[in-house]
């Protein structure tokens, strides 16, 4: 939990570069990704785009190359429907041994000489009489007995065309040496017979057809031939051959007839480019597959391409990151120590450091500081200027009503005769008067305020009697310090008027002494007491009658405090019946 | 900070050039395997006859394979035809390339290639012992002293019959034994009658009777010397025409256009016989439901020819190693199967019928068993038997294109033309062409 909390106040300190990373990441990662897809995809489109043209060149050639061996197989086909000697071979009844062997033997002639004709190519040739007579050029192509032959269905669809040549599929069977053949088939027909008098086969071995075009292929660049019926009859991919395939006939059929380039087809799990061609000739389909994951996957090493671009990102991610650190460091300090200044603490100054733009922030926030705090002092100074003004003003007011009381008591003393009590009251008026009107800002030394506070007590005892004695303890240490002048006396004299208004008579004990630093100086008296309803609140004078001078005991405190600060000042506690005590805390 | 970010980076690139190391480990993976492919050398065979030499073959293969596990071996099958064309340009062009590493050829046309293509086959010297071959079959297959062909089978001849039809016609197989051509004419005439079946089958493009009638009297279509054309005044190749002549006026010839038809013929039932080289028995074995209506007798002679015997010989071929690729593995394995395996040899004979010439293996018990399909004739050794008294001739360099000429003739014969004539035009024909 802990843990989480400060990891994410880590996070809401940062919240700036987060921000800024975060956007910058989902800007280049998203960057990154929709270039890489957007090349990837407009090359892969060039390359289907070449290929689909040289494919289609490619299947031009091979086009007119099929046309030409069409053209050969058309005729032979045409120089054995013409012969007469082949036409008797295949019509005619046996005869005698003799006549039947000048029969073969022409029939050969004949079929040698159209075969010579056809040069180099490797084209077996059969034909099948209606007689049953039949003759194969070479017993590799066709091994079979004329009956097998005329039981095959490339003889009955050749009965169906009727007399026009057409390109059939034959699979392999122990017949035809286990290979497999396009067999061009015609029906002989002749003018004046209602049926055919026989057919003539033209046995291509697959293998041989199959060369026109394999140069053009290579691996994932595949071609094939389809039959109307979706049969393979012919491919490179040899292990095809044979096999029925409708989604590729019907993609050659759309291409074929609608004249599209190409077509994207995914056949049995592969994805492959369609260009195809009809071959009207040969009522074959001619298809040429690109295996896309083959050719463009060559092409393109797609591992590659996301490993290159992610570490791209990587790289650039990583800059960023250092870079925002760094831009966003000064901000974070700027505004770590500005949120610390507002704890009653001006002081806190700015190290001016960072970006050019923190320093001239820092350098500024450090200016404003600056002159807040002069204005402060300036405030500070001003009070205290008035406050001692104050004092001053209030020093120097000694109550007449003090002055009257002591000289008509001075005046009775001299009128009863006690000439020296009456000097005496004199001269402690005098000195008490010297010493209070003469320089009111200086401190005094215990001493010499102790001095003034015999002569305040001995004025007042003169006039009121002595029912009310004073004692001072002071330790020796302490005489040497100083004080406000003044300081002790209001609390005397509070004493004396307010704390025996009940008891007649009692003792006030005026104790100081020193601790560490600290000066106590404790005012005791065993007067009435009273209730304190605020501790912390020093009762106002009531009357100022008989004050000696204009500083209350309220005074004392707010000058204890101006002059010397917080923890020192005066505190009082009072019991009801047992007296007040005073205690006043200055510095020495 | 940076010390991180160096090391990041670092990090980076550890990872691409972690990443193509790895495809070069794949690629160097591919390379292996090529090299493994490229050491198993597979041996290409080309021969025709799927029920004779295709079958002899693979059964050596097999043999081989099973001692040898990692040899590739194929068998191609061509017509001899086609196989003769082909050798004629791969060697012409002097490219090998396309060609395979043995082949067969018939021991007619066997001395024209040795000779006109020196240095495109293989010698086999110590692969074979010349010495354990039937010595008539070591002319055709050598060349200037040197061994170049493996001998295969006899090209010995018999006479096929129907014992069932002879049988109806009133014949036993005895009567058939020794006979001449002029007798055999007229058993067929007898057979025809009574069965309405033909004697035998005849294609007029294959005058293989012509040639097993002359050799049976130790002539040929070229002198002794081998290139001299021996047609005009050849009193025998004249009989055997006459006697050619009188089979097709008895009118007991089926004409074939074929291979197909021809093995139709007999298979079908409707010859009464096959006058043809042992190299038939598996095609005739082929139809099983004839099994016991056959016999096996010696070939007919010429009647007037006095050194004709009941013996002669069609085809025959042996096996050559061409000087290409693979050579070294080709013989090899040709002199560790046909070249010496006695067992071979005789499952050769059990398996397909195959007469060899390779001597050992005549000692063995195959060769002396007897053969149900032939009514427990042990036809075997019949042929063994013939094999040893076929008239040796020297075939030469041109059967065939004497043959060429020597079928238009024979036309022209059929058609009225006098034989002497046919027979000299047949001559300065030849002369002219082989000069």
């Amino acid at each position: 939990m802990g843990l989480m909390e400060n990891w994410l106040r880590k996070l809401r300190d940062q919240s700036l570069f987060s921000k800024i990373f975060v956007v910058m990441v989902i800007s280049i990662v998203l960057v990154t990704v929709l270039i890489t897809t957007v090349t990837a995809q407009m090359s892969q489109r060039l390359f289907v785009q070449t290929f689909s043209i040289t494919n289609s060149k490619i299947i031009d050639q091979i086009k007119s190359a099929l046309d030409n061996s069409h053209y050969t197989t058309v005729n032979t086909a045409i120089n054995v429907g013409q012969s007469g000697v082949i036409r008797s071979f295949m019509t005619e009844k046996d005869g005698s041994s003799l006549a039947n062997f000048r029969r073969y033997y022409s029939m050969r002639d004949q079929m040698d000489r159209i075969q010579s004709g056809i040069g180099a190519a490797n084209i077996g040739l059969s034909i099948l009489g209606g007689n049953g007579r039949s003759y194969t050029s070479d017993v590799t192509y066709w091994s079979g007995s004329s009956e097998q032959l005329r039981n095959n269905p490339i003889t009955a669809a050749a009965q169906e065309q009727g007399g026009k040549l057409f390109y059939s599929f034959m699979d392999a069977s122990p017949l035809n040496s286990e290979s497999r053949y396009l067999v061009a088939a015609k029906a002989l027909t002749a003018p004046g017979l209602t049926k055919p008098y026989g057919t003539l086969y033209m046995f291509t071995r697959e293998s041989d057809f199959r060369k026109s075009y394999a140069s053009f292929t290579s691996k994932g660049n595949d071609v094939m031939f389809l039959d109307t019926a979706g049969r393979i009859v012919s491919s490179n991919r040899t292990e095809q051959v044979g096999s029925l395939s409708p989604e590729l006939l019907n993609s050659a059929k759309q291409i074929a007839e609608s004249g599209l380039a190409s077509q994207e087809l995914t056949l049995g799990g592969r994805e492959v480019i369609v260009l195809a061609d009809y071959l009207p000739s040969y009522n074959f389909y001619i298809v040429n597959l690109i295996d896309k994951n083959e050719t463009i996957g060559t092409l393109f090493d797609k591992k590659m391409l996301f490993l290159i671009g992610g570490a791209i990102a990587a790289v650039a991610l990583l800059l960023i990151y250092f870079l925002t650190k760094r831009l966003t460091k000064s901000l974070r300090t700027l505004v770590k120590k500005m949120s610390n200044v507002t704890k009653k603490n001006f002081h806190n100054y700015m190290a001016v450091t960072g970006s050019y733009e923190t320093r001239q922030l820092s350098t500024a926030f450090n200016y404003m500081l600056r002159e807040l705090n002069d204005y402060v002092a300036q405030l500070v100074e001003t009070q205290k200027e008035q406050r001692n003004a104050e004092l001053a003003a209030l020093q120097q007011q000694i109550n007449p009503h003090f002055l009257y009381n002591t000289l008509a008591s001075v005046n009775i003393l001299v009128q009863r005769g006690s000439k020296e009590q009456a000097t005496e009251t004199i001269h402690a008026l005098i000195s008490l008067l010297q010493n209070t009107i003469s320089n009111v800002k200086e401190t005094i030394t215990v001493e010499d305020e102790l001095i003034n506070l015999k002569h305040y007590v001995f004025i007042t005892q003169v006039r009121n009697g002595n029912r009310i004695k004073v004692e001072t303890f002071v330790s020796p240490d302490c005489m040497s310090a100083k004080v406000p002048k003044l300081i002790l006396q209001p609390f005397i004299e509070n004493a004396f008027f307010h704390a025996f208004n009940i008891k007649s008579s009692g003792y006030i004990y005026v104790t100081i002494m020193k601790d560490r630093d600290i000066l106590h100086c404790e005012v005791v008296d065993t007067g009435d007491g009273m209730d304190l309803d605020n501790k912390e609140t020093i009762p106002a004078s009531t009357s100022s009658r008989q004050l000696f001078s204009g500083i209350g005991i309220r005074n004392v405190h707010d000058r204890l405090l101006l002059l010397y600060g917080e923890p020192y000042g005066v505190s009082i506690t009072s019991t009801p019946g047992q007296g007040t005590k005073v205690s006043i805390r200055i510095p020495c | 900070m940076k010390k991180k970010a160096t090391a990041l980076l670092l990090a980076g690139f550890m990872l691409l050039t972690a990443c193509s190391s790895n495809s070069n480990t794949k690629n160097e993976a591919n390379t292996g395997t090529e090299g493994n492919a490229a050491g198993s050398q597979k041996i290409t065979v080309w021969a025709w006859d799927k029920n004779f030499n295709i079958a002899a073959m693979n059964l050596a293969k097999d043999a081989y394979v099973a001692k040898n596990p990692d040899a590739q071996i194929e068998v191609v099958e061509y017509a001899q035809d086609d196989i003769i064309q082909k050798l004629n340009t791969g060697l012409n062009s002097g490219s090998a390339s396309g060609l395979p590493n043995i082949v067969l050829i018939e021991d007619y046309r066997a001395q024209s290639f040795l000779q006109t293509y020196p240095d495109a086959f293989q010698e086999l010297g110590d692969a074979i012992k010349t010495s354990d071959f039937a010595e008539y079959k070591l002319g055709p297959t050598s060349f200037n002293g040197k061994q170049y062909g493996v001998p295969f089978d006899s090209g010995v001849v018999g006479l096929y019959v129907r014992t069932d039809y002879l049988q109806e016609a009133g014949y036993t197989v005895d009567d058939l034994q020794d006979i001449d051509w002029q007798q055999y004419i007229e058993i067929g005439k007898a057979v025809k009658a009574k069965t309405g079946k033909d004697m035998l089958t005849q294609d007029p493009n294959d005058l293989g009777l012509i040639r097993m009638m002359i050799q049976s009297a130790g002539s040929w279509y070229l002198k002794e010397d081998g290139t001299t054309p021996d047609l005009k005044d050849n009193a025998v190749l004249k009989e055997a025409f006459e006697s050619y002549k009188e089979l097709m006026n008895a009118d007991i010839v089926k004409v074939n256009s074929d291979w197909s038809s021809f093995l139709a013929g007999f298979n079908s039932g409707d010859v009464a016989s096959v006058p043809t080289g042992n190299w038939i028995t598996p095609s005739v074995k082929a139809s099983a439901d004839q099994s016991g209506k056959w016999a096996v007798v010696p070939f007919p002679k010429l009647k007037n020819a006095a050194n004709s015997v009941h013996a002669s010989n069609l085809g025959g071929s042996s096996w050559y190693v061409l000087n290409n690729d693979g050579k070294e593995a080709a013989v090899k394995f040709l002199g560790a199967t046909l070249g010496s395996d006695v067992a071979l040899y005789q499952k050769l004979v059990t398996d397909v019928g195959v007469v060899g010439t390779y001597k050992p293996a005549a000692e063995g018990e195959a060769y002396g068993a007897a053969d149900e399909f032939f009514g427990g004739q042990k036809v075997i050794a019949d042929f063994a038997k013939w094999t040893a008294e076929i008239p040796n001739v020297n075939y030469g360099l041109h059967t065939y294109a004497i043959e060429d000429i020597l079928k238009v003739e024979m036309q022209n014969f059929l058609n009225g033309t006098e034989l002497d004539k046919a027979l000299s035009d047949a001559q300065s024909q030849a002369e002219s062409q082989i000069q």
